[in-house]
């Protein structure tokens, strides 16, 4: 049978105590659970691997900038890590939100419990600038490799600071008039 | 001419430029760089409705060794630039560059922190199409302009890598 997400919630509270919060999906309205980061780990490894909750699909690992949006349960902390859980066996869905602070961005990474997290995290990573610890792969998924900022972030301007106008690009090679050798110029 | 005088009109005499244009602007073999919608109208233009072997230039050919028309239909981003540039690069000269709707002319509505606001800022381009995207004859006739660029063409006097403009750093 399915659960809803406030008996998901419910069970998680019973077992893990008030390091899990209740909250809500400033979208959705559906209940969440809040959490610290020290603690993200073991919860989510008992929600994978409870036979009741048995979420076996991380549908995605994505972050949240609260710099314009405070809300009473982040405590101030301005970002959030949003784990959204699936269980194909029992056909529910949950969602789980990891406090971070703004000047130490980590938190521990969960790619040993769902392989799917490898690119979630990298892409919470290079938009967000969010450190995975223990994610072995932590280049920048979709921005240049050598690109300065991180664009989701809300203090970050649309337009950006200039990257796409001052970019090192490619330059061809020029061929000397006198040597008949192609030489690379600087960028 | 003398010649002409002798065969009457049997004979026409020409320059070899001229020749080598004529066959140059009715065998366009373009390079599709399509990164977004504006590919699709560049299919639709290829395809029996419009029709673009009319004008010789059904021949779309992805290697662009093998290419002298350049049609950059899409948004580029700045990690895009650096391909597009390489494979620019590699088309042998003479070659030729249009700039298909919004995004590669101006970047369009994506005013964004990762696309490149023209794609004029790195390539020499020769036709600008507008529209978002533009209909497959606004491709027809930018395809027309490019012919009559070919037609004028002199010897020698190709689009040489010296050419290619240096990026106008923050013009926007």
């Amino acid at each position: 049978m399915p659960l809803l997400p406030d008996e998901i919630l419910r069970r998680l509270s019973d077992r893990f105590g008030d390091k899990v919060r209740p909250g809500k999906s400033p979208g959705s309205g559906q209940v969440i659970a809040l959490v610290a980061r020290e603690h993200i780990r073991p919860i989510l490894a008992h929600l994978r691997d409870d036979p009741e909750l048995a979420f076996d699909f991380l549908v995605d690992v994505t972050a949240v900038d609260h710099l314009q949006l405070e809300l009473p349960e982040m405590e101030g902390h301005r970002f959030a890590v949003v784990y959204i859980l699936r269980s194909l066996r029992r056909n529910h869905i949950f969602e789980v939100k990891a406090r971070v602070p703004e000047d130490d961005p980590v938190i521990p990474s969960v790619q040993d419990l769902w392989k799917s997290a490898l690119w979630g995290e990298r892409e919470a990573h290079d938009m967000y600038g969010i450190e995975f610890e223990g994610n072995p792969d932590m280049r920048r998924l979709l921005m240049p490799e050598d690109y300065p900022g991180f664009p989701l972030r809300k203090d970050y301007p649309l337009r950006g600071r200039g990257e796409r106008d001052a970019f090192p690009q490619y330059r061809p090679p020029r061929i000397s008039a006198g040597s008949g050798e192609a030489k690379e110029t600087a960028p | 001419m003398g010649i002409e005088k002798i065969f009457g009109d049997s004979v026409i005499t020409t320059s070899v430029q001229a020749v080598v244009n004529w066959a140059r602007k009715n065998a366009l073999w373009p390079m599709p760089f399509g990164t977004a919608c504006c590919a699709i109208e560049m299919m639709a233009t290829l395809s029996g409705r419009y029709d673009m072997s009319r004008f010789g230039a059904e021949v779309i050919r992805f290697s662009p060794r093998q290419s002298d028309l350049m049609i950059v239909s899409g948004r580029i981003s700045i990690k895009m630039m650096s391909v597009l540039l390489k494979i620019w690069e590699q088309m042998p000269e003479p070659k030729w560059c249009i700039s298909m709707g919004a995004c590669a002319s101006s970047g369009g509505v994506f005013d964004t922190y990762t696309l490149v606001q023209g794609v004029d800022q790195f390539l020499p381009v020769h036709v600008y199409i507008p529209g978002c995207p533009p209909r497959p004859e606004s491709l027809l006739d930018a395809l027309l302009k490019i012919r009559e660029i070919v037609d004028g063409t002199v010897a020698n006097a190709g689009v040489s890598p010296e050419t290619v403009p240096e990026p106008v750093k923050g013009s926007t």
